[in-house]
């Protein structure tokens, strides 16, 4: 059940862009059409889901004093997350190339940049401010890859829609799309106060 | 035709003063049938235009609007125990009601129309009729006692956010009237949420709620009231013991439905003597609302019974779970109480923002249906859900529809090579197949 409620909470009632607005760079650069918006997507949930348990190792087990070498390290905590984050990106930048080179060169620079979006390193340091145990930390990473990856497809399908509208000059391009963005928030925050773990007895 | 030669005369110079110009083709519009046409191309004259079209919904939320009216001095005067029974004081109930919209109305049309009348006149071209739907929408959808000047701001950001940045009517991506009354529920939480904003005209007086009147109530219309021998408004009556004003939603959160029941009955949940926003209340009007626009086809009926469908389910299955009382509420008396058929016949059928493809509109309403009845019942924020599941599904609208028009591809790409059609190769064809 606690798996569960992490997950809705952290796709949809914590949502990573549109609650914490973390990832924002390549949110608002890959999402002009569905079909990358829906591969980056993918990548991040893959992304997400594997370096957060990995982090989680990393930060109860070797780094802590309770860990296996004893000593308190946690100083070394931010480097070496983004060294796992790093690694990570290249294998999947490897599986990709290798699996299906027309996505890999659809997404071209935005695959490996994917290593400093904010919201990776976000997560794994949400998962260490709050305390998750090992499940804990896969159910947030799936869930806030998960949010991740409606709220660009969401906002990479309107932007498909409204490419013929008649916007304010001044406004076009990016400056929607921090609107919408805003405008989403706005619409997601419909689900925020929900305590899925006070409903389930 | 003297209007029209009359008309035709104080039209003013478009190169001289653009915004006349604009105002005055407006109103001319609204009057008469425009004589310019439009040349080459394909054309569909027909006199069902936009401007029609919006006169219909328009007129479609009539009904609400009377009772609305009616019902805001009802819910002012039951609370003091003055009137109770329904049609008492209906001359006090009426004009009560009618000093309470219309400032309301005039507001919300005033800063509404006269941002869209000035984005017309900017971008030189004609008034576009948007705004009279979710300008007759606003009040409805508005608590009875809501400060003018915040519904000033929220029908302002509505307007420029939510409709002209993205370029006008039938661009939106949001609903111009849910926003508005979004705006207003964050930007002051704590002053408009709560069991005291459903009925107007008490304030604190040492330490009960009394009535209060201003100069409308007890210096023109008492005097004629008097003059006619009729009862007159009385300031500071106290409420009735025990008054909360708490709407039937509230009492189901906290309590269930036996504490509904107590206070309300259920034919009179139907028919919208309860406390609420102004026109949310009397469900057989809005249904008549609902089927004025399915007959002249302006709304998608498939919306409406989907998203019926989604809510019934929904409840149905918050009836299984039963774990606070809310959810344990039969899950056909969930629509006797709150905004379900308002959100349902004007708000969710808006072609602009509701999902545009067949298959997409079914999906898109039983979503709403299905997300408003989680918000309403399990989160403690939000009182009712519909506003922010219309809210919710508008951004996934585009979306759906993204989908439902790949998978109707992929299916008819499918069946022409299973009948040995060629399909025609084109390097973008090419392209995509390697996705």
């Amino acid at each position: 059940m606690d798996f569960f409620n992490i997950f809705i909470r952290a796709a949809f009632i914590e949502n990573l862009v549109l609650a914490y607005f973390l990832g924002m760079c390549s949110y608002l650069a890959v999402s002009k059409s569905v079909k990358t918006a829906f591969g980056l997507g993918l990548a991040v949930i893959f992304v997400l889901a594997i370096t957060m348990p990995i982090n989680w190792v990393i930060s109860n087990k070797i780094l802590s004093e309770n860990g296996m070498l004893g000593i308190d390290l946690t100083f070394l905590r931010f480097i070496l997350f983004i060294a796992v984050i790093a690694s990570m990106v290249q294998l999947v930048e490897m599986i990709i190339e290798k699996v299906s080179p027309a996505l890999y060169n659809s997404l071209g620079i935005f695959l490996p940049l994917i290593t400093v979006n904010c919201a990776i390193l976000g997560g794994s340091l949400f998962m260490v401010a709050r305390d998750y145990n090992f499940s804990d930390s896969v159910a947030f990473g799936l869930g806030g890859g998960f949010g991740w990856f409606l709220a660009i497809i969401a906002i990479a399908a309107i932007r498909e829609k409204i490419r013929y509208s008649d916007v304010p000059p001044a406004l076009r391009g990016l400056g929607m799309a921090f609107i919408l963005t805003g405008l989403m928030g706005i619409a997601f925050m419909s689900l925020m106060g929900i305590d899925p773990a006070a409903l389930g007895k | 035709m003297g209007l029209l030669d009359f008309v035709k005369k104080i039209e003013p110079d478009k190169k001289k003063s653009p915004f006349l110009h604009t105002l005055f083709d407006g109103f001319f519009t609204f009057l008469y049938s425009p004589d310019t046409v439009t040349k080459g191309g394909v054309h569909i004259r027909d006199g069902m235009d936009l401007k029609r079209t919006m006169v219909v919904v328009v007129l479609a939320m009539q009904l609400c609007y009377v009772f609305g009216s009616f019902n805001i001095g009802h819910q002012h005067f039951a609370a003091t125990g003055q009137y109770t029974a329904f049609l008492d004081g209906f001359h006090l109930k009426l004009i009560y009601g009618l000093i309470q919209l219309i400032p309301i109305f005039i507001v919300a049309h005033v800063v509404g129309l006269g941002i869209e009348f000035w984005y017309a006149a900017k971008k030189g071209h004609a008034i576009e009729e948007g705004f009279l739907v979710s300008g007759a929408l606003i009040p409805l959808i508005m608590p009875p006692d809501i400060p003018l000047l915040w519904l000033a701001f929220a029908v302002a950001f509505g307007v420029i956010i939510g409709k002209e940045a993205f370029g006008g009517t039938g661009m939106n991506i949001l609903n111009v009237a849910l926003l508005a009354r979004v705006f207003i529920f964050f930007a002051y939480p704590t002053t408009i949420s709560g069991d005291e904003v459903w009925v107007a005209g008490l304030a604190e007086s040492g330490d009960t709620l009394a009535t209060t009147y201003n100069w409308f109530h007890t210096g023109l219309f008492n005097g004629i009231f008097e003059s006619l021998g009729w009862d007159t408004f009385q300031a500071g009556m106290p409420v009735v013991d025990g008054y909360s004003g708490a709407t039937p939603l509230a009492l189901a959160f906290k309590e269930g439905w036996g504490a509904v029941t107590e206070q309300y009955s259920t034919t009179q949940m139907f028919w919208g003597a309860i406390p609420g926003s102004i026109g949310e209340t009397c469900k057989p009007f809005i249904l008549i609302g609902a089927g004025i626009l399915i007959a002249t086809g302006i709304a998608s009926w498939r919306i409406m019974l989907s998203m019926l469908i989604g809510a019934v389910a929904c409840a149905w299955l918050f009836n299984m779970w039963g774990v606070t009382p809310f959810m344990e509420v039969p899950w056909l008396y969930q629509f006797y109480m709150g905004s379900f058929f308002f959100a349902m016949a004007f708000m969710a059928t808006d072609p602009v923002t509701a999902a545009s493809t067949t298959t997409g509109k079914w999906i898109y309403g039983f979503l709403i249906g299905f997300v408003g009845m989680i918000i309403r019942v399990i989160n403690p924020a939000y009182p009712e859900g519909w506003m922010l599941a219309i809210l919710f599904m508008n951004v996934f609208a585009p979306l759906i529809d993204h989908y439902v028009i790949e998978s109707n591809m992929g299916r008819r790409a499918k069946r022409n090579k299973i009948t040995g059609v060629a399909v025609p190769v084109t390097p973008v064809a090419e392209a995509v197949a390697e996705h």
